[in-house]
């Protein structure tokens, strides 16, 4: 059987593919409008047999959202509440805009219907529905026919019986439903209210996605990659495509964690390069996850993989501002008009920057195949000089410097100020761009070793051949401590369990390859957030541990509440292995060097070796100064930096000894 | 020297760092839920005088005022290395006694004076007086809790326990008074720590050199914005409801006059300082100026010293915007704030023609509740402030139920308001059609109706009871907030500042302001 992952988040539409131990790789210009239509053409190049299984992530949910292309979405709620999520957390996202405007509602209000029916904190039904009311409601929207139903009511977690009633009688009506207890058993109304009509707002466009290839693929299996870093099955996209949200860099993380894994590093600081952003995660010896993000201000509160993004790519506008401070990003050349050295482009960004000092070499470029205008870029960065009063290579080696300070501080965010030494790590580069400025940002933080892995353009893709099979399930259960115990808990994560097992049955995993995780977010009473504690016996103390470390302080005296619990069921399927090289000798071969350049570092020229990735062998040493060439990515090794390639085809570069330059 | 420009902007991302990993370290260790989850705290790194260099954006309240606080732990001490300051009093260097500030120097070998300064304050939610919680509706600042001068709390990286000791003792709930000192001595040390990498990394006359131009940056593009508003003098005034104790009706006045790229706000007008305690200390004013200005601001700068050179303020001692000791002052910070806001926007709205908008909500709606949770029989409080209208641009309606100007703070979500509390929330809703009709409508305010399952007591700080957000260019004013209290289905009409006991099963009614209008209907 062959096995594809296909990642449609970018420019290209990417394919990894084993089929009998044999790897292959393909991209394709994607086609935005009908992402579909890339896939299946791209499957047409890369199956090699009728018996496949396909891995894929997909960003359809997530245009929908950004594009505001989703469905025609009515929500039902309690009377008097119908307004909760426009009013949100009613504070606004910029401090200092006197014109401050939140982002469009994704239901407006005539969508929006309140029934007069509620259940306490307790979970007591204190007013019951009112049948002819919902009559009415229902009469309404056959008149004016939303393609998609969200229904978050009060305290639904604890009795979820109004709103299953509710479904129950809208049945008729032939549409998709979300319930919010069914999307998020979690406490806090206008987060669960959000993540439900997200789910309602997407889905039957996500429906109509999957199916279409569904119908093309011919009884293969085709699994969706998630924003928790795991997969699920096409069926389960479909009813709760919200989980899909944000997945694109997750398949990038899990790459990174498993070809890391492999390679024998367990700490690593993730960088993914693209045009206009950067993204970096923390991995400590596992994925690490949020469970709260947002998409165009909506609180999405579904497992993440917690990735943080800073505006600074390689299609970032460098300028001069007001005040005289050159500034780069957040505004960017995207694919179009694209750098100045694209051939459109009038404005100087990073990529410009990098060609200047001869970073980027244009003869191996996506494989020679894209002209890459030197000339055009000359003029440009004279006048720029002239404008910001220096000359022009300082300016180049300028915009990268700035760059670079806003990755710095990107990495610092998820490392240093959430306790962790970035020495201890190892920056693990990955894009198209991310290899011509890891060297440099690890000096910066002084982390000693830069990983690139093999195809580093295409990591996200890998991830998903490589992740689990993963359901999250959550339950808000408000205990305090004191009045409960290990048993009782393991009484209440009972259901859950049977959920999850059967879930991850259907998804075909046998009971044997299942693995439970169990944790419970908890608190000291008066706290409104919580800590996620893996759940064993010793789970109080594990809390104040926790607490310890993440906060500072614990207090064995104090009161803690149990808020909710969560299980997370895994499925481990079997993982594609990779070819191990043999040890070849430390010189590369004579045809990995394809010459040398002259390229400017510290505001000089360096005779530089050009030398091929796909040429060098295991155990080959990349003396410094140096530029790894690939189709989709070039790696800088700035002089005093040394690169080895390891039995995987993958590059560390040590760092270190190398010059403390700003 | 010119500064370099790529320099300048690697030390405008190190430095807010500095800044913003204060900001962290606070967050993640302090004890109370008013810090962590409410966010009411600030960091900034200021020179060898006092001036800020760049400040975590955090509560626009603290802006003007943290500099006062430096300057005056500078003035009344002689700073060792390992030293810090603490002081909450208005009169010197605070806002309200419940915002605690702390002062550490940064010392080089080299020098035997401080070369840099690093501040954090930070909202406790108990400094002791007249009320739990000391936000009280009080006549003295002796009522509103322990009053703390400049004092060093740390003396060579020793806390001073007897002082410590003395403090606790005058606070309902000292051992989270400890652990939020502690947080915020934590991120001072930080942010003493990251200065002298910095220093280490690039010598310090380097980073006095920049940390100076990044003053003169922001201060140029501020003149720059200033000098788009034209020439001339435009003057303004609104009201207070009242002070809740002797007088309503209460004047704030300003006249604002441009130069070039200069501005004079002069608030002498303004009517004399009263009995409760809205009174605001001349440091709010001086924040809601700043404010103001640096909202003005498109580039996004930091926000420093420079950007308040091209600014002055005048004010007379003894005013409501600039109360004199022993007045009360824990409602300046809160409601007067926005008050001055109002009448700055309104002036300038004179000179900007169609910039800016109309009167937003003008008040944070301070609620607090408190009893004896009958589930449990443990005592409770609440305190939490409601949203409102913004007040609407000349090409925009006002966004709806949403804090606005000098706070941002966060509600807490009803469900997990009926399991910490005895409340049923009955409604939660955006107050329809109470934004001001105009060619562009101004926000609407919201309702909040909290059903009491137990007995209770209940305090409101609120304003624009009486008079209502202006609107602008012909457009109709917001509709005035009201305060209802339903006992034994009879609804009864509260004052903008009361406090009074409810019995279980009275509904709270809160429906605050819209914002005003812009622009005459159907024009």
């Amino acid at each position: 059987m062959e096995i594809v992952g296909v990642d449609t988040g970018g420019t290209f539409t990417d394919f990894i593919y084993k089929h009998e131990n044999k790897w292959g790789v393909y991209k394709i210009l994607s086609s935005p409008h009908n992402p579909a239509q890339s896939l299946l053409e791209g499957l047409k190049h890369t199956l090699k047999t009728s018996e496949f299984k396909i891995i894929h992530g997909s960003t359809v949910a997530t245009n929908a959202i950004l594009e505001r292309k989703g469905a025609y979405t009515a929500l039902i709620t309690n009377k008097g509440f119908e307004d909760v999520i426009e009013i949100g957390r009613q504070n606004r996202m910029q401090l200092y805009n006197l014109h401050y405007k939140r982002q469009p509602q994704l239901v407006s209000k005539e969508l929006r219907f309140g029934l007069d029916c509620r259940i306490n904190s307790k979970g007591e039904i204190i007013k019951d529905i009112d049948e002819t009311e919902l009559e009415q409601i229902k009469r309404v929207l056959e008149k004016i026919k939303p393609e998609s139903i969200a229904v978050c009511l009060l305290f639904s977690y604890l009795n979820p019986k109004h709103e299953l009633f509710i479904e129950q009688s809208l049945e008729q009506l032939k549409l998709p439903i979300s319930l919010s207890h069914r999307i998020l058993s979690e406490f806090r109304e206008y987060e669960r209210a959000s993540t439900t009509i997200i789910n309602a707002y997407v889905s039957p466009k996500m429906k109509r996605y999957i199916k279409n290839i569904i119908d093309d693929i011919g009884g293969n299996e085709l699994r969706i990659m998630q924003s928790n870093g795991g997969s699920i099955s096409a069926e389960v996209a479909m009813q709760e495509p919200v989980r899909t949200i944000l997945s694109g860099p997750a398949g990038g993380a899990v790459g990174a964690y498993e070809i890391g894994k492999m390679a024998g590093y367990t700490k690593l600081i993730t960088f993914d390069m693209g045009g206009t952003s950067s993204d970096v995660a923390l991995i400590d010896n596992k994925l690490p996850l949020a469970f709260e993000s947002k998409i165009a201000d909506f609180p999405v509160k579904v497992p993440m993989i917690d990735i943080h993004t800073v505006g600074a790519g390689g299609g970032s506008i460098a300028y001069l501002d007001a005040g005289g401070s050159l500034r780069v990003g957040p505004e960017s050349a995207g694919a179009d008009p694209g750098p100045i050295c694209y051939g459109k482009g009038d404005r100087i960004t990073v990529t410009d920057a990098n060609l200047y000092l001869k970073r980027l070499v244009p003869e191996y470029f996506l494989g020679g195949n894209m002209r890459l205008d030197e000339e055009k870029l000359k003029m440009h960065f004279e006048n720029m000089a002239k404008e910001v009063g220096l000359d022009e290579i300082e300016l180049a080696e300028g915009i990268l410097d700035v760059a670079n300070a806003s990755m710095e501080k990107a990495i610092r965010v998820i490392s240093v100020e959430r306790g962790f030494d970035p020495r201890e790590f190892v920056l693990f580069s990955f894009g198209g761009a991310g290899g011509m400025h890891a060297a440099f940002l690890a000096k910066l933080l002084h982390i000693p070793k830069v990983f690139v892995p093999q195809n580093p353009g295409i990591l996200s893709a890998i991830g998903m051949l490589m992740a689990d099979i993963i359901k999250d399930y959550s339950l808000t259960v408000m205990l305090k401590n004191e009045s409960t115990d290990f048993k009782q808990i393991k009484s209440l994560f009972k259901p859950l369990d049977e959920r999850g097992i059967a879930d991850l049955e259907k998804e075909g995993i046998s009971k044997s390859n299942i693995v439970l995780e169990h944790y419970l977010d908890m608190r000291y009473l008066g706290q409104s957030y919580e800590i996620m504690v893996p759940y064993d016996e010793d789970y109080t103390n594990r809390f104040h541990a926790l607490h310890k470390q993440n906060y500072g302080y614990s207090d064995e005296n104090k009161k803690i509440e149990i808020v909710n619990i969560r299980l997370r069921a895994k499925g481990m399927p079997e993982k594609p292995e990779f070819a191990v090289m043999e040890y070849d000798k430390t010189t590369p071969d004579a045809d990995a060097i394809l010459g040398t350049k002259q390229v400017v570092f510290d505001s000089k020229e360096h005779k530089t070796t050009i030398v091929a990735r796909e040429k060098l062998k295991h155990g080959n040493v990349v003396e410094s100064p140096a530029i790894v060439v690939e189709y989709s990515s070039t790696i800088v090794l700035p002089p005093g930096s040394t690169g080895v390639v390891d039995k995987f085809g993958n590059i560390i570069i040590d760092v270190e000894g190398g010059s403390n330059e700003a | 020297m010119k500064p370099n420009p790529i320099m300048l902007e690697v030390f405008k991302n190190k430095l807010s760092s500095v800044s913003e990993e204060m900001g962290v370290s606070l967050n993640r260790t302090a004890f109370s839920p008013n810090i962590k989850e409410r966010r009411d705290f600030s960091c900034a790194v200021f020179d060898d005088k006092g001036d800020m260099i760049a400040q975590a954006a955090h509560i626009p309240v603290h802006l003007g005022s943290m500099p006062m606080s430096v300057k005056e732990a500078i003035k009344h001490h002689q700073f060792e290395e390992g030293d810090m300051v603490v002081l909450n009093d208005p009169f010197k260097g605070g806002t309200h006694l419940p915002d605690i500030t702390i002062v550490a120097p940064v010392f080089i070998k080299e020098s035997d004076k401080p070369v840099f300064f690093v501040a954090n304050r930070a909202h406790h939610s108990d400094v002791g007086g007249m009320s739990s919680g000391s936000m009280p509706l009080a006549t003295s600042i002796f009522q509103e809790g322990i009053i703390i001068p400049p004092l060093k709390l740390v003396k060579k990286g020793e806390i001073d326990k007897q002082l410590l000791s003395f403090f606790l003792n005058n606070v309902r709930t000292p051992y989270e008074r400890e652990g939020d000192f502690l947080a915020q001595i934590m991120a001072n040390i930080t942010g003493v720590k990251r200065m002298k990498e910095l220093i280490d990394k690039y010598s310090i006359d380097t980073v006095e050199f920049y940390a100076k131009n990044l003053i003169n940056y922001s201060e140029s593009i501020m003149r720059k914005t200033i000098k788009q508003i034209p020439d001339g003098t435009y003057s303004f005034e609104d009201f207070m409801d009242g002070d809740g104790i002797e007088k309503e009706k209460i004047k704030i006045a300003v006249k604002i006059t441009i130069d070039k790229d200069k501005a004079v706000l002069d608030f002498t007008k303004t009517d004399r300082q009263v009995e409760g305690s809205i009174n605001a200390v001349y440091s709010i004013t001086l924040s809601a100026v700043l404010y103001v200005f640096r909202s003005l601001v498109k580039e996004d700068i930091p926000t420093n010293a420079g950007c308040l050179k091209p600014i002055e303020v005048i004010t007379k001692k003894g005013s409501l915007v600039d109360a004199a000791f022993p007045a009360s002052v824990v409602g300046g910070n809160v409601e007067t704030s926005q008050r001055i806001v109002d009448v700055i926007l309104g002036a300038l709205s004179k000179a900007l023609r169609g910039k800016i908008p109309a009167a937003s909500q003008g008040t944070m709606n301070n609620v607090a509740i408190g009893g004896i949770d009958e589930r449990t029989g443990e005592p409770f409080t609440y305190y939490e402030t409601l949203g409102g209208g913004m007040g609407a641009s000349s090409n925009l309606k006002g966004e709806s139920a949403i804090h606005s100007h000098m706070t941002n703070t966060l509600n807490t979500p009803i469900e997990a308001l009926e399991y910490s509390y005895p409340f049923m929330v009955e409604e939660y809703s955006i107050r329809k059609n109470s934004g001001g009709i105009g060619k562009f409508c101004g926000g609407d305010g919201l309702i909040r109706a909290i059903k009491l399952m137990s007995d209770a007591e209940i305090t409101v700080l609120s304003e624009r009871r009486l008079l209502a957000p202006y609107g602008l260019n012909g457009a109709k004013s917001g509709k005035k907030g009201k305060n209802l209290i339903v006992r034994n289905n009879k609804t009864e009409e509260m004052p903008h500042k009361f406090n009074t006991k409810v019995k279980k099963g009275d509904v709270l009614i809160i429906e605050t302001p819209g914002g005003g209008g812009y622009g005459k209907e159907n024009s």
